[in-house]
């Protein structure tokens, strides 16, 4: 039973979710026009499409759950398919947390960084550190790949695809002009 | 159809430029090696190389993701066949035959047939894509919105009946995806919905940062978590082609071209994509096939069928594309986005204002198919040497690309904290065994819903029966209804066989 209520929990955030949402739906200001559905009704009607499902899963699992076959699943899933079962055990059976946690972290840090940094000094550094996190421990195919990559990026982004990438804030945006200096981008 | 001919023709002339050349050139090879690469799909791939594409000119842009789409379908046959390591889901079926051929040493025999496959089953697919887009361009100018809403719902339906995983739950993964397409500035309206108080939200979410962030960064998290642990490549002695004869060729034309139809067909149903043609194809041999009992033992029936249609699947998905502005897939809406950052909208008027363009993709992908085939025949030494990569370098670049992609879509840093949070959400649902798919489908085609839903109500006076009583959006909205009934169906069969099995089995 303790297993049943477990496996509900999605279910109920899911509810609390949609509760918040309508809330915040509810909410959305507008002048009526007489006869004319208002521009909350679209977001109601995905808030209620969740409602409804999350309802039926949490009766589902606490009542039927036990029942052979009772969940209705996508066609593709009936695809005789021992290779990609095979792949989804494997994946499950070497979960390594530690590793997603940081490699989440060093995402959440890029984002908070590149902006002081510059694109090229914090994506070095991105690049630098995931290989590391990844479990990569050849130094030089680590640096060589990254400050190649790194080159090979300003050279693309910067000179022949321009896209407007943050340079960084003093002292750091002197090493974007360094290596824009170094490819002669004006 | 002369004036098909002749602007197929000025089409292949366009494509000669060095421009889209070198394109389709790139597109072709970065499209089998993200096939080869297991830890890369081929969605990822094109999502990957679109930020390249931000200040090409339309037509080189999209006959790059073109090329890419259909060599994504291919590279991965490789791998499946010498090293039983499916690149991409899509070639599971290939190798069931084609590996068991590869272990009876006959690996350049599936690697033949694999190629041939892909190059008859592509080339059938573009011939039909050519026939049917301008008719089902000028029918849908009669379009009206319920027709349109009929054709947008038949889509969202279709990726969650005919997804993996339960229905539920792609049901919760759509309606996630409608909410995100809903944040912003209400289109009728005015008002603004669920912005937060952010001015960028006002403009809405971009599409391509929620697929990027799903596909991209949530796909590569997963894959950290594992440690990026992929199989050993084992070493192989030869890594040759032999072409079948004309003789071994003739005696399989007819299923040949049934899973070549079948795959272009399976691809015009949006939501449908390449993995579901090969499937369904392989089953459909495995089923009705003259050597149905020998499938699965290395016969080129079983590596034909699968990779024929996967690769004709390409074809059918890019018309709902251009003719009706409809991704039907991943990768389509990646191409839909592109045409979109540059200011062109697909749909049934593309033919009438940029038809030189329509003719010059045609056109790639007659030359892309003939083009991957050369590649996969000559390099394929090279290609399969890409596993030799650690996956830890590919990924680390995979997620420097995704962060250039988000922050280049509207040269605004919020979009790449937006990236990373739908990289969580796609993490989260992948962990969880929620689809993603319908979540992005939904993100695209909510928009385009509810548009043509309220202008619908709009102009019929919030008579819903509308949908239904228009013939065409009728017959289409009785299609959705199918569709999703097709789970249910399959459920009662499988509850009804389970109890016959279980009283068969010896106590």
């Amino acid at each position: 039973m303790a297993q049943r209520f477990r496996s509900t929990i999605p279910y109920f955030l899911g509810l609390a979710a949609a509760a918040v949402l309508y809330a915040l739906a509810d909410g959305i200001s507008y002048t009526a026009r007489p006869g004319q559905l208002g521009p909350d009704t679209w977001p109601l009607a995905a808030i209620a499409i969740i409602a409804v499902v999350c309802v039926y899963e949490i009766v589902r699992r606490l009542l039927v759950a036990g029942s052979v076959g009772s969940e209705v699943q996508g066609i593709a899933e009936h695809l005789d398919s021992d290779e990609l079962d095979a792949t989804a055990a494997e994946a499950k059976a070497g979960s390594r947390t530690y590793m997603l946690l940081a490699g989440m972290a060093l995402t959440l840090a890029y984002a908070v960084v590149v902006q002081k940094l510059g694109f090229l000094l914090a994506s070095y550094l991105f690049l630098i550190l995931f290989m590391y996190l990844g479990g990569i421990r050849n130094h030089v195919a680590i640096w060589a790949s990254s400050t190649i990559g790194m080159l090979l990026f300003a050279f693309i982004f910067l000179k022949v695809v321009y896209v407007s990438i943050p340079r960084g804030e003093p002292p750091f945006d002197q090493v974007t002009q360094l290596v824009m200096d170094l490819m002669q981008i004006r | 159809m002369l004036d098909i001919l002749i602007q197929l023709g000025a089409g292949f002339i366009n494509c000669m430029t060095p421009a889209n050349l070198l394109m389709l050139v790139v597109g072709i090879v970065v499209g089998l090696l993200v096939g080869v690469l297991p830890g890369l799909t081929l969605v990822m791939g094109v999502i990957l190389v679109l930020p390249f594409t931000y200040s090409m000119d339309i037509t080189a842009s999209i006959v790059l993701l073109t090329a890419m789409y259909v060599s994504g379908t291919y590279g991965g046959a490789f791998t499946a066949i010498l090293f039983r390591i499916p690149g991409e889901p899509l070639d599971v079926p290939i190798l069931w035959d084609g590996y068991t051929m590869a272990q009876k040493g006959r690996a350049a025999d599936a690697l033949g047939w694999t190629l041939i496959a892909a190059l008859g089953g592509g080339l059938v697919s573009a011939v039909i894509m050519v026939l049917l887009t301008q008719p089902i361009a000028t029918f849908a100018l009669k379009f009206s919105t319920p027709e349109y809403f009929a054709i947008v719902a038949f889509g969202l339906a279709s990726v969650i009946a005919l997804g993996r995983g339960s229905l539920p739950n792609a049901f919760l993964s759509l309606g996630l995806g409608l909410l995100i397409a809903s944040v912003g500035t209400d289109p009728i309206y005015g008002s603004y919905r669920f912005t937060l108080g952010l001015p960028i939200l006002a403009d809405g979410i971009e599409f391509l940062v929620v697929m990027v962030g799903a596909y991209g960064v949530g796909e590569v998290l997963a894959r950290l978590e594992q440690g990026f642990a992929s199989k050993p490549v084992e070493k192989i002695d030869q890594t040759s082609t032999r072409l079948p004869s004309l003789r071994e060729l003739f005696a399989l034309r007819w299923m040949f071209l049934r899973s070549s139809i079948l795959g272009n067909v399976i691809g015009l149903v949006p939501g449908a994509g390449a993995t579901i043609a090969s499937f369904v194809s392989y089953g459909v041999e495995a089923q009705y096939g003259k050597r149905r009992k020998e499938m699965g033992t290395g016969i080129p029936e079983g590596i034909v069928a699968p990779q024929s249609a996967s690769t004709a699947s390409v074809g059918g998905a890019l018309v709902p594309l251009l003719a009706l502005g409809i991704p039907g897939s991943g990768a389509t809406a990646v191409m839909l986005g592109a045409f979109m950052l540059q200011g062109v909208q697909p749909g049934p008027q593309i033919l009438l204002t940029s038809s030189t363009m329509v003719y010059t993709i045609f056109a790639s992908v007659f030359l892309g198919i003939a083009l991957m085939c050369v590649l996969g025949f000559y390099f394929i030494r090279m290609l399969v040497k890409v596993l030799d990569f650690p996956e830890a370098i590919v990924s680390a670049f995979v997620m420097l690309m995704c962060f250039i992609g988000a922050m280049s879509i509207r040269n605004n840093l919020t979009d790449l904290w937006l990236m990373i949070g739908f990289g969580g959400i796609g993490y989260l649902l992948e962990r969880f065994r929620f689809p993603i798919a319908p979540l992005v489908l939904g993100v695209i085609l909510g928009p385009i819903a509810e548009e043509s839903f309220m202008n619908a109500m709009i102009s019929f006076d919030n008579d819903w029966t509308v949908f239904f009583t228009r013939p065409i959006s009728g017959t289409v909205m009785a299609a959705v209804i199918v569709t999703l009934l097709l789970p249910f169906l399959s459920l009662g069969r499988r509850r009804r066989s389970e109890p016959a099995e279980a009283s068969s089995q010896p106590r």
